[in-house]
């Protein structure tokens, strides 16, 4: 078997993949929020709010796109 | 106690310039060279001896190869291997990389966030090229996945817009993190060794000692994961969805 089909291994790579996934998209989101807020539409905190949400709801996707390649 | 940040810290030792632009020579820069003189003697060494029976290094050479073959066989299928070169350099740079930064008196070059970010960034802008070249202005589908009703549309464009733009970020801040906060956390606790002093540093000590074994271990599986996870963002742009 080789070393990168063992379960625990692959395992831990798994979860330390997720919850960078779902940080980093969140920050994203915010960021570019932000930016719409500070530079386009002096709209704020109405862009960054939306922005975070969308970050939130990319970070689901993601995790959840990692998880449908789990092989059980 | 010294600030644990501190070893972060990088100081030009020979200050070079070129054209204005700041290239000096620092410990950073020393390490790298080390790093790629270190692979490229284990693979001339392991190659040189070539036998039937494979000598240590060999038999080391050969595990990392077969390792680095099974993670790209596993993610990107057989057409995966054109990138292996790339994949592989990736792989042993950063892994040489994390485990020579755990010799006390080096340095970790995957903890500063400039070297973690110019990988990330290159391996997500190679993979938007493979994919526009492979597919062309097709390519744009991977925002709208598949079986997605017309009026959810407007909403998955922008969230599927930015789960692309967290894939180079949270590669990059994965790595520098992990790397940075276990040699803090290394740090700390060795300058509470020196502190306690005899009567109470053993305790201290034995978990610096019990943390360094996880680093080895961490050194490792980060490694992994930034070569899985760049052959699955190269295997999403070959074959999307």
């Amino acid at each position: 078997m080789a070393p990168s089909q063992d379960p625990l291994f692959a395992g831990l790579g798994q979860a330390i993949r997720v919850g960078t996934d779902l940080l980093a998209a969140l920050i994203v989101g915010g960021f570019l929020g932000w930016l719409i807020d500070t530079y386009v539409f002096d709209s704020a905190p109405w862009a960054m709010v939306i922005g975070l949400f969308l970050g939130l709801g990319a970070g689901i996707r993601n995790a959840y796109r990692t998880a449908q390649r789990w092989k059980t | 106690m010294d600030n644990p940040l501190h070893p972060f810290e990088l100081h030009p030792l020979v200050p070079l310039s070129l054209f204005g632009l700041d290239i000096s020579i620092n410990k950073a820069v020393l390490v790298m060279w080390i790093v790629v003189a270190l692979v490229l003697i284990l693979f001339i060494r392991a190659r040189s001896s070539g036998s039937l029976i494979p000598t240590k290094l060999q038999s080391l050479a050969e595990m990392l190869v077969d390792f680095i073959r099974g993670i790209i066989e596993d993610t990107m299928g057989k057409d995966g291997m054109r990138y292996f070169p790339l994949i592989s350099a990736l792989f042993l740079f950063i892994l040489f990389c994390n485990l020579v930064g755990l010799i006390p008196g080096s340095y970790t070059v995957t903890s500063q966030l400039v070297v973690t970010g110019v990988f990330a960034v290159s391996v997500y802008a190679l993979s938007v090229i493979i994919g526009f070249s492979v597919h062309g202005a097709k390519f744009l589908g991977v925002l709208v996945p598949p079986g997605t009703p017309g009026w959810l549309i407007p909403l998955m464009i922008p969230i599927e817009l930015i789960s692309q733009l967290a894939r180079p970020i949270s590669l990059a801040v994965r790595l520098f993190a992990n790397m940075t906060a276990g040699h803090v956390i290394l740090g700390v606790l060795f300058g509470l060794t020196i502190a306690g002093g005899v009567l109470i540093g053993w305790l201290p000590f034995a978990f610096t000692v019990a943390l360094y074994a996880l680093e080895l271990g961490i050194a490792f599986i980060q490694a992994y994961i930034f070569t899985v996870l760049t052959c699955v963002y190269m295997g999403d742009a070959i074959h999307p969805h």
